[in-house]
């Protein structure tokens, strides 16, 4: 590749970079604090015992706080600066796409568009700027899967060191990397012919293994705390349009219920696109494209099948895993195709997702927002010392103390005393009017701040409009309200009277 | 030759062909709800003839290793036969002396012309080319039996104990009889096939999805077909033992598919079909889309009346595979009502809100995703990624033509042996396509029709998607039917373009 050429492509890289850096810093790292991110830095900003006692009652696993512990030690407590960790690994994770599809399939072109595809994702931006593991989950995840296709390759020395060190490094940032260790072994299982002499099938039930084995010692400290899980919100079973509607939100991100019916439904043109991508093309198919494909369904189809049979954990942002991999399939088919055909999907392509990715930062109605810091600054506004703050579901507390400075009471329904072990306390019919009493009845308003839907907030909320006055309500976003009340009609006593 | 390239495909791969679509024939049985029952039953039954295509194609590109005896010593002598009637001269004479030029010392050659009998005005250039080329011309005077009728006259006059048999426009490559007199070493071996290739396939559309179409059939399920001994034969570039020959009573006249009835009637008395997969001869496609439309019809018929007169199953003397394989190949012809079947169900939908199933359009996917893109992968890993767009719109396209030769072998009508035009007969062929044309209007009037009543709903959007897949792969089967009227030649200069040389 001349010089010329060569400085095109990092120019190109450079763009996307630049891209992904600006709109991290200036669009969405402006926006409110959502409740993820506001439980990352309740349980950061802390020592680090008391914040793995914390993670450890969660669903995590503490690499992703531990680092960010220290990145706020180093540059600050605020979330912007917090987001700024995330959107780092963002960078790194469309580096290391463009490496790895360089690496693995050996054009650069299929490098740059799969790593464009991963820096105009509306999904990847998301997480980008969202003080949570994700972008680090998928950084880990390219990282790793260069080394095993180092592996697959059988070149660099030290490949087996890296994979397995990388390998410790992903399954500290999320448990949902099992699956990607889960999809590589399957990759050496079929290709196990390919690999003559790197006794693959060993070594990485071995790397496996020692990584399994690093975890350990977290287990056995959350098992040792009775796997309390008193912030894990209720996971409804996933169904068959949740499954689609990953990848929907993987390539054009968080869109209104119309746009996603649009996207999802056009799925049989996917059969048509398929056919065209196998067609007379006498590539042959790389190696690597088995651990692609398999990383970028597996985890998916697993936690899938998980969910459906035997406990709901099925979230987009868990399975980020597949994300990466799956633009580098999609980069990669498109040189199966012609090159008239090539060009004219690649250039549609980028410019739907362009377009929903305008959608999905401007709309108010992207699903995924959460605007706590307009509703709290309202809250804020109104509220006085004679009023009440009542949030559902409790644990909306986090995002709502990050940004209340008022003087009215904050509480929660269900009654949560977080500082007491436990779980969060389920909604119960029966107690809604003692706890409801209990909040509100010597205050002058109420002010019901809905959010984070457990399955009650329509029940609370009648039972509100039923028995008090409502004066005021106010939509944020989707799914984040708040409904004012008058409680009394006495003026409170004064030291004065 | 890219179609002819072996991969051997893994067999976890192939029997996870068979378990997604038994999953997703049991899904579509008795999972899911079901909505309209007159629609479930028609797409009970062509997703039921799909699952036996699926069990069909697997089965034939199972590896398995088929010894065959071979002695290139063995060089007994040979009849070359090369059917001819009305052809033109400059093709005749092309196979002619491409046959004189085989590298084999024992041949003799014979012009089997059927040009008379078919009241070809040209009829008499056979014989003139005969008489320069200084080799026996056949022609027959009494009609019947077609080119079947037309090969057995022949073998009553002549008796060296094998016969070559060459179409007219296919040229021999001089390494044929090499290539294939050897495994007649086996006294068991009753014919040998060789592949039919297609010189002219980059002449224009019809020529390209000809041969495209037909480089599946040729590469992998022909060598598939060969592994359990059920290779047929395919009317040219063939060899035959003429003990087995006479021993069926010759080239069946019974059908206008008379080699594929005469390979079933060979296979029943236990000889054994061989298929050299290589190319020893070049042939040429049909140019123009009416030749294409009368040569599938005529397949297409043969086919059927075997499956419906002379069905495999009940055959005494195959082996449980030969009848698999013959059965796959006659019922190949019934997907005409099947494609017929899956594309009018869009319009069921936009026209009257009727679905077969009333599940929800992302389960539906969930299931059959999976299945079609394994297929399509194993499909095009097993013919060596050269199966095309153009092949899958010319076998969709083709439906009418295989539902119109259904309903003729159900009433059994008569239709004659028409041979294949070997130059173009130009022509603007668009009312053979519409019924295409009529879909595409009826796909936007239904489209219009659904949005008014429901909006665009999920079930709408997909509907409509699959309503475009049909449209996109009738489209270039639709455009090579306009083609005659858009680019016309003359019919005899057409100048072909030679593909690329088989290794």
């Amino acid at each position: 590749m001349s010089k010329w050429r060569l400085f095109g492509v990092y120019s190109l890289l450079f763009l996307m970079l630049a891209f992904a850096v600006s709109f991290g810093l200036i669009v969405f790292g402006n926006t409110s604090l959502r409740l993820d991110e506001a439980q990352s830095l309740f349980q950061t900003q802390r020592d680090i015992p008391g914040m793995l006692h914390l993670v450890a009652q969660d669903v995590h696993v503490p690499g992703y706080h531990i680092l960010l512990h220290y990145w706020q030690l180093l540059f600050g407590q605020d979330i912007y600066i917090a987001r700024i960790m995330s959107l780092v690994f963002f960078v790194g994770t469309i580096i290391m796409t463009y490496v790895l599809a360089t690496y693995a399939l050996g054009r650069r072109s299929i490098g740059l568009f799969a790593a464009l595809l991963v820096t105009i994702s509306p999904f990847m931006n998301w997480y980008g700027s969202e003080a949570r593991m994700y972008t680090m989950l998928a950084f880990m995840t390219v990282l790793h899967t260069y080394f095993f296709v180092r592996i697959l390759k059988q070149e660099g020395g030290g490949r087996w060191i890296f994979w397995t060190l990388t390998a410790i490094l992903g399954v500290y940032t999320h448990y949902f990397f099992i699956f990607v260790l889960l999809s590589e072994f399957v990759s050496v299982i079929l290709l196990r012919k390919k690999l003559h002499g790197e006794h693959a099938i060993r070594n990485v039930i071995i790397g496996g293994v020692i990584a399994g084995i690093s975890l350990l010692p977290w287990l056995i400290y959350v098992y040792a705390l009775g796997f309390a899980s008193n912030t894990q919100p209720a996971l409804a079973e996933p169904s068959a349009g949740d499954l689609f509607d990953t990848y929907a939100q993987f390539v054009f991100g968080f869109q209104v219920s119309a746009v996603n019916t649009l996207i999802i439904s056009l799925w049989p043109i996917a059969v048509l696109l398929a056919f065209f991508a196998l067609q007379r093309s006498k590539k042959e198919i790389p190696i690597a494209m088995t651990p692609f494909v398999l990383l970028a369904t597996l985890p998916v189809l697993c936690a899938f099948l998980i969910s459906v049979t035997i406990k709901p954990f099925f979230l987009s942002r868990y399975l980020i895993v597949a994300l990466p991999t799956l633009f580098i399939f999609i980069a990669w088919l498109l040189t199966r195709y012609r090159r008239r055909i090539a060009r004219t999907v690649g250039i549609i392509l980028v410019l739907v997702i362009g377009v929903l990715f305008t959608v999905q930062a401007v709309s108010p109605n992207t699903p995924v927002k959460e605007n706590y810091k307009d509703a709290v600054a309202y809250i804020d506004a109104n509220a006085g010392s004679s009023d009440v703050v009542v949030l559902a579901a409790p644990f909306t507390i986090y995002p709502v103390e990050y940004y209340y400075k008022g003087l009215a009471k904050l509480t929660t329904q269900p009654i949560w005393d977080r500082f007491n072990a436990g779980s969060v306390p389920a909604y119960d019919p029966a107690k809604v009017a003692q706890e409801t009493n209990e909040n509100v009845d010597s205050y002058q308003h109420a002010f019901l701040m809905l959010s984070y839907d457990q399955g009650y907030n329509a029940k609370l909320k009648d039972y509100y409009d039923a028995h008090y006055q409502r004066i005021a309500s106010h939509d944020f976003s989707p799914g984040l309200s708040v409904y004012e009340y008058k409680i009394r009609y006495d003026q409170p006593i004064t030291v004065a009277e | 030759m890219e179609f002819l390239k072996s991969i051997q495909v893994s067999k976890f791969l192939l029997l996870l062909n068979v378990v997604l679509s038994v999953i997703y024939f049991y899904c579509i049985v008795a999972v899911f709800p079901i909505g309209n029952w007159s629609l479930f039953a028609v797409l009970v039954l062509s997703e039921a003839f799909h699952v036996w295509q699926v069990f069909g194609f697997i089965h034939t590109v199972w590896y398995r290793k088929r010894e065959k005896k071979f002695d290139a010593h063995f060089q007994p002598h040979v009849a070359i036969f090369i059917t001819v009637c009305g052809e033109p001269e400059g093709i005749i004479e092309s196979t002619v002396i491409a046959a004189k030029a085989m590298n084999y010392p024992h041949f003799s050659i014979y012009i089997l012309n059927d040009g008379k009998v078919a009241n070809r005005s040209n009829w008499k250039e056979a014989e003139i080319i005969a008489s320069k080329q200084n080799v026996t011309c056949i022609t027959r005077t009494i009609p019947g039996g077609a080119k079947a009728g037309n090969i057995n006259h022949a073998s009553a006059l002549t008796n060296e104990p094998y016969i070559v048999v060459f179409d007219a426009d296919h040229t021999p490559k001089p390494e044929f009889l090499q290539e294939t007199m050897g495994y007649f070493v086996d006294e068991r071996v009753a014919f040998v096939q060789s592949p039919q290739f297609y010189k002219n396939a980059d002449v224009n559309q019809v020529t390209g999805g000809a041969w495209e179409q037909q480089a599946l059939f040729f590469g992998p399920l022909l060598k598939g077909k060969d592994s359990v001994n059920a290779t047929f034969m395919c009317g040219t570039n063939m060899v035959l033992r003429r003990v087995a020959l006479e021993e069926v009573g010759g080239m069946s006249e019974k059908s206008i598919a008379e080699d594929f009835l005469t390979s079933l009637l060979v296979h029943e008395k236990k000889w054994k079909s061989v298929y050299v997969d290589k190319v020893l001869a070049e042939g040429l496609a049909p140019e123009d889309f009416l030749s294409y439309y009368k040569q599938q019809f005529r397949w297409a018929r043969g086919s059927l009346e075997i499956l419906l007169s002379h069905n495999p199953l009940f055959r005494r003397g195959l082996t449980a595979a030969q009848r698999v394989q013959y059965l796959a190949s006659s019922s190949y012809y019934v997907s005409g009502i099947i494609v017929l079947i899956n594309a009018l169900l869009p319009l069921a939908y936009f026209f009257f809100a009727l679905k077969p199933l009333t599940i929800n359009t992302m389960t539906l996917a969930l299931i059959f995703l999976p299945y079609i893109f394994v297929i399509l992968y194993t499909l095009q890993l097993t013919s060596n990624f050269t199966y095309t767009f153009r092949a899958l719109s010319f076998s969709l396209g083709s439906s009418t033509i295989y539902m119109k030769a259904l309903w003729h072998t159900i009433i059994r009508k008569n239709n004659g042996f028409a041979v294949t035009s070997k130059t173009k007969v130009s022509g603007n062929y668009g009312k053979l396509v519409l019924p295409h044309l009529i879909y595409i209007g009826l796909v936007i009037a239904g489209v219009a029709w659904g949005v008014v009543r429901e909006g665009w709903s999920a079930s709408m959007l997909s509907n409509i998607a699959w309503a475009f897949i049909y449209i996109a792969a009738f489209a270039p089967f639709i455009s090579a039917a306009f083609e005659g009227s858009r680019k016309v030649s003359s019919s005899k200069n057409t100048k072909l373009k030679k593909m690329e040389a088989p290794a």
